[in-house]
């Protein structure tokens, strides 16, 4: 035999020189793409792979660990090698598999972990210290010195792993999400699937079927075949044209089914605009789709195994049957001089297609004693060499196969020249789906591979999926899976008669790694998992290391995971195991798979909700006029809330809040409170359902009256403080603090479903019904009386502190008043129908503005009510109880409420506990640190001396020193005592005051007033 | 929600900053969607008292009495929407036309008015299907939900109340009036593939 003639990959190609006649490309419509920067042309219809094939380029990336040169292994989905970057900016997409990656004008393409060059990389070194990077090479290496975990190893191995990179701009893309609801999912749109959905649609059920390829009909493009006599493609393109006739059948081509979850629920992801260089105007880029079924037909098809032998990862080595797609599919013949390594029969159709092609095919090694004669006598008579019950045991070439080296089974070697060598080794069902709800498969020993466990829930398993590989048997399970999905849905499905087809063979016969038939193993990298870079030494060093178990397995040598999850490796893997352990392979057991199947861009999930719309916002009543006056908003939970107003020549914050305070303090502001949970409660029990909720009594509430309130949990802990106006006699409403509302409506739901059925009270949020604003200060009646109508008495004696009563504001409009006060001063809170809500502001506004009126936001508020001493949230924060915050006195002892034997318990009422007191700084001119601990004069900082924390803290303007609220052990037997404010987060050390939590007013004669 | 007559304080559409008259997203065709503001319905929450519910059928013969769970009961602008156990939406052309309910069912239902409390959109259109199924996970089929039937869902995780008015088809869709803009930039991104067209509110 002569030495080959090595052909230079990296040698410019000629323009698609590999291109034939056929396939299902449009000719007349030719593309230009670029690859690592050359352009190359293909046609409408190629993948990137098929286009990169057709102008001859074999080397298209670098393994993972090694950096070996890698090809394109498969023609589909579960491509382990060809993973390539997209796009440009910020568009930029790493490890897009190039055999799913549809062609456009203009695509442009990059290979991957390559430096400086894809033909010549450094790291390829890597190759050369093999040793040291085989199975848990980091566990083994990066152990000692521990010091070294963040500081070295984890940049080094972050800098080496990973293969692509990622776009950092914002995606400029649209995603979109949508739900869609069917009798019967077809997952897969095979000749399987494609029955499946002829034979439920036709019984009339409403069938969704899915297919990741932009062409329906799967291997049925890739083979030479005939149905009924006819060729395929007939058959496909009537069943395809019934299909999209049938009104409750719908097709989703680019679409992936990437995971099954429970109860019917699918996931699938719609490449919607990938195969175009920008989106269309107005079109999203992805669409993820939840799809709820009743019944599935798993008709994905399967993977075909690769060989495991020396040297095959060589670009050149490909899957035998993704030669007949490149050649059928795309017109590409994959190499010039083709050598074809088959286990079974299914080999033999590749080099019968290539044949037939016009391909030259040098050699045929059949790993089997015997080959059938037909077969056999027609690839010698074409010029083959014929070689049974041999292997492969090595390849050659720099950057590309040039040769392979063969035995024959009476192990003598030869050496043959070829560019490609097309492998079959049998054929693994896409059974992933199937484990997603965690059933195991279960081993076929007639076809070698794991098929789908039995009475898979809901999913119906059909053709290759099901290990029914043959034409025949995928249209034949195909239809009666369709026919039992739409029966099942109610639907009188009846299978059709499944139409012939010419005759195939699946005799084949295994083989997990290729032996020398001398017995000596070939020498050279046997790669397992193409994508891991792990081989079948690292398998054996894993067996012998003592992770034999599959699980080990996968963890300890990463076979199986990254982008392709093993789809071609697995089960190479598990037979090499099994081998190793002298058990059968089902013995060795199975990993399962989760979603995704294929991967998945987050964008994807998100859909719309990103950005400010992650979450939706809810905006108060004044919103509009918040934003036109330059307020700066703060999130609470979901609403945007007014933080404050600046006006220009403010110089910060603090200064904003300070003149707001100070206006509030001195003459009148305006708040919008609408963000307040408002609960509106109804019926003839109303009361003594309050009473049972709110720890405290109410039972004197008058009507026209408001009352504190607050309420425990059922362990006793405190839940929410409240107000509640009485409105009549069987009429209550009650107003929740903002972050609290929607748990508060929940438990009294919970009270009155559950808890007490048997009371007449009827609940209803009016949250979003009414907005409230509060207005405070001396000048707060006066501003009042410009807006509410005439007739209606505002003084103290009339309307005084916790009166409500319903009036009209601008002429008619009905309202509710309220003489509640937050910040301590004379207030009311006026609540208006929502839609009123920027009329009343605006109207405020103008009626305060002879009095000095200024709108005050959430800062202000909370300086107010700190300088008031109220609890609010950063005290009632489910680990306080009344007593902590000095709400002891207004427990009632009389009545059951909920939480009352809970908060008995001892550590509740433990008088040790930290209750509520104000703090200062002895230093006046220090500032406060909510969060700091309260520690003992010149006590050392430690977990058994802390005393307490300060919860709230707020610059007051009226007092000119900073102001604190805290919970410290016997807090209000300790007032005038001195400690320390311990923060060492920021550096905070000073010593505080221990002081009444009121720190304006304690008397309350302003809010009286 | 009173129309205050004489008044200056004109109710403010929750829609008003973002809900433009106009047709938006893709140009090519007709629109796929059409979107109407609804914003002087009345509205009210009725909520059965205790063992009530025969009585305050009868009552409410005038509303075409009480819709079963997920169904709505229309007649024209006035009707009501199932949307609790007990607990129905009651639906006017105008608020005043619900002045008098909360009178009327006395001892009956408890009457919550929330005229103000929701932003309504009506949707129709040959997308208007596949639009809302984009926000709502219920299968809208004409073999699963028809005119007159209602749900209480989850619309761009904003909870919402949606019935069927025709076969259209037209829908009311019901969200809380805090939450509209978001609702809104959820349906315009929604909507875009397809094209829609605003009416005046």
């Amino acid at each position: 035999m002569t030495a080959p003639a090595l052909r230079r990959a990296d040698a410019p190609p000629s323009a698609q020189a590999q291109r034939v006649a056929g396939g299902l490309i449009d000719r007349i419509r030719p593309l230009a793409f670029t690859f690592d920067g050359r352009r190359y042309g293909g046609f409408q219809g190629d993948t990137l792979a098929s286009a990169l094939l057709a102008n001859g380029v074999r080397l298209v990336g670098r393994s993972f660990k090694y950096h070996r040169p890698r090809g394109i292994l498969s023609a589909g989905s579960e491509e382990p090698n060809a993973l390539v970057e997209l796009r440009g900016g910020a568009r930029r997409e790493p490890n897009t598999r190039a055999t799913v990656a549809e062609l456009y004008d203009g695509l442009e393409a990059a290979s991957q972990n390559r430096w400086p060059s894809l033909a010549l990389d450094a790291l390829a070194v890597n190759g050369l210290v093999g040793p040291v990077l085989s199975a848990g090479f980091y566990y083994k290496t990066f152990m000692w010195p521990s010091a070294f975990w963040e500081t070295l190893y984890e940049p080094l191995i972050r800098r080496a792993a990973g293969l692509g990179r990622a776009g950092i701009q914002a995606d400029p893309d649209r995603y979109d999400r949508t739900h869609a609801h069917c009798d019967v999912l077809v997952i897969g749109a095979g000749p399987a699937g494609l029955a499946a959905a002829l034979a439920a649609g036709r019984a009339g059920a409403r069938v969704i079927v899915v297919d990741e390829d932009f062409v329906p009909g799967g291997r049925l493009n890739g083979e030479r075949r005939e149905i009924a006599g006819r060729p395929a493609a007939e058959w496909l393109a009537a069943t395809l044209a019934e299909l999209r006739g049938l009104p409750e059948v719908r097709l989703l081509t680019r679409t992936t089914l990437f995971g099954v979850y429970d109860h019917g629920a699918y996931g699938a992801v719609e490449r919607v605009s990938d195969h175009l260089a920008v989106p269309p105007a107005h079109a999203p880029r992805q669409r993820l789709w939840r799809i709820a079924a009743r019944r599935a037909v798993l008709s994905a098809g399967a993977i075909e195994r690769p060989h495991v032998f020396p040297g095959n990862d060589r670009p050149g080595v490909m899957l035998a049957g993704a030669v007949r797609t490149y050649l059928h599919r795309y017109g590409v013949l994959p190499g010039r001089r083709i050598a074809v390594l088959t286990s079974g029969d299914d080999g033999w159709r590749t080099v019968a297609d290539v044949l037939a092609a016009g391909g030259e095919v040098t050699a045929v090694i059949d790993s089997r004693p015997r080959a059938p004669e037909a077969l056999r006598r027609r690839a010698e008579a074409a010029g083959a060499r014929v070689i049974l019950g041999g292997g492969v045991t090595g390849t050659r070439g720099r950057l590309g196969l040039a040769a392979i080296e063969v035995v024959d089974g009476r192990g003598v070697g030869a050496t043959i020249a070829c560019d490609c060598l097309a492998t079959a080794n049998g054929w693994n069902p896409a059974i992933h789906l199937d484990s997603h709800l965690s059933r195991r498969p279960v081993w076929s020993e007639a076809i070698q591979a794991f098929v789908p466990g039995p009475a898979p829930g809901g999913m119906i398993a059909a053709g290759a999926a099901a290990g029914r590989l043959t034409l025949a048997e995928c249209l034949e399970t195909g239809s009666a899976a369709g026919a039992a999905a739409a029966t099942a849905c109610g639907f009188a499905g009846d299978p059709a008669p499944a139409p012939a087809t010419d005759p195939e063979s699946t005799a084949h016969t295994p083989v997990w790694r290729a032996a020398h038939p001398s017995g000596r193993r070939a020498a050279g990298k046997a790669f397992v998992d193409l994508q891991n870079d792990v081989t079948a030494d690292d398998v054996a060093l894993a067996h012998r290391e003592g992770f034999g178990a599959v699980e080990l397995l996968k963890r300890y040598t990463t076979l199986g995971m990254a982008t392709d999850q093993g789809k071609t490796a697995n089960l190479a893997g598990l037979g090499l195991m099994a081998e190793l352990t002298g058990q059968p392979v089902p013995a060795a057991g199975t990993t399962v798979f989760r979603p995704p199947v294929t991967p998945v861009a987050i964008g994807a999930l998100a859909g719309t909700h990103r950005g400010r719309e992650f979450r939706p916002t809810r905006r108060v009543a004044s919103h509009a006029w918040a934003e036109e006056h330059g307020a700066v908003f703060v999130e609470a939970g979901l609403w945007l809330r007014p933080a404050y107003y600046p006006r220009t020549g403010e110089a910060d914050w603090l200064q904003t809040v300070i003149r707001e305070v100070e206006t509030v303090r001195a003459r009148v502001g305006l708040c919008d409170v609408t963000t307040l949970g408002k609960i509106d409660i109804q019926g003839a029990d109303a009361l003594a359902f309050l009473e049972r909720v709110c720890a405290n009594r109410l039972a004197g509430l008058a009507v026209g009256r408001t009352a504190f309130a607050f309420m425990l949990r059922e362990d006793g802990f405190l839940k929410d403080d409240c107000s509640i106006a009485r409105l009549g006699e069987r009429h209550f409403v009650m107003t929740a603090s903002t972050v609290h509302a929607a748990k508060v409506m929940e438990h009294l739901e919970y009270g009155r479903q559950w808890l007490w059925p048997e009371l007449d009270v009827q609940l209803a949020s009016v949250s979003e019904q009414w907005a409230q604003f509060a207005i405070a200060g001396p000048r707060a009646r006066d501003t009042l009386r410009a807006v509410i109508d005439d007739g209606f008495d505002l003084s103290n004696d009339a309307f005084p502190f916790l009166a409500c009563g319903a009036v009209t504001v601008g002429g008619g409009v009905p309202a509710r008043l309220f003489r509640l006060s937050f910040s301590g001063e004379l207030a009311f809170e006026i609540a208006v129908p929502a839609s009123c809500g920027d009329a009343a502001w605006t109207a405020l506004m103008a009626a305060g503005a002879p009095f000095g009126i200024a709108p005050y936001g959430s800062e202000a508020l909370g300086v107010m009510r700190i300088e008031k001493g109220y609890a609010a949230g950063p005290e009632i924060d489910g680990r306080t109880t009344a007593r902590d915050l000095g709400l002891a006195g207004m427990v009632a002892s009389d009545k059951d409420f909920v939480g009352r034997r809970m908060a008995g318990r001892p550590g509740l009422i433990d008088p040790d506990r930290p209750a509520l007191a104000g703090f200062r700084p002895v230093e006046r001119g220090e500032r406060l640190r909510a969060g700091a601990h309260f520690l003992a004069l010149g006590a050392a900082p430690s977990l058994k001396a802390d005393e307490g924390t300060m919860t709230s803290v707020a610059y007051s303007p009226s007092l000119g020193h900073w102001i604190g609220l805290g919970l410290i052990r016997r807090g209000p037997e300790r007032h005038g005592e001195r400690v320390r404010a311990y923060d060492p987060v920021r550096g905070g050390d000073i010593v505080v005051e221990i002081c009444a939590p009121t720190f304006i007013d304690p008397q309350g004669e302003r809010h009286h007033g | 929600m009173a129309e205050a007559a004489g008044t200056l304080w004109r109710p403010c559409s929750p829609w008003g900053g973002v809900a433009r008259p106009g047709r938006y997203g893709a140009t090519a065709g007709a629109p796929g969607l059409h979107v109407a503001p609804r914003d002087r319905l009345g509205l009210a929450t009725i909520v059965a008292a205790n063992g009530r519910e025969g009585a305050l059928a009868g009552r409410l013969a005038a509303f075409g009495g009480l819709p079963e769970p997920g169904k709505a009961c229309m007649s024209g602008e006035r009707g009501l929407v199932w949307s609790a156990p007990g607990q129905w939406l009651a639906v006017a052309e105008d608020p005043r036309a619900l002045a008098g309910l909360a009178e009327d069912l006395r001892g009956l239902a408890a009457v919550t008015e929330q005229s103000g409390s929701r932003a309504v959109l009506r949707l129709t259109g040959p997308r208007a299907r596949d639009t809302l199924s984009k926000g709502v996970a219920v299968d809208l089929h004409p073999r699963a939900f028809e005119p007159g039937d209602a749900a209480v869902t989850v619309i761009a995780h904003v909870g919402a109340q949606l019935w069927q008015r025709d076969a259209a088809p037209t829908y009311d869709l019901a969200v809380p009036r805090s939450f509209a803009v978001s609702v809104w930039t959820w349906l315009d991104g929604a909507a875009a593939e397809f094209g829609y067209v605003v009416a005046a509110g």
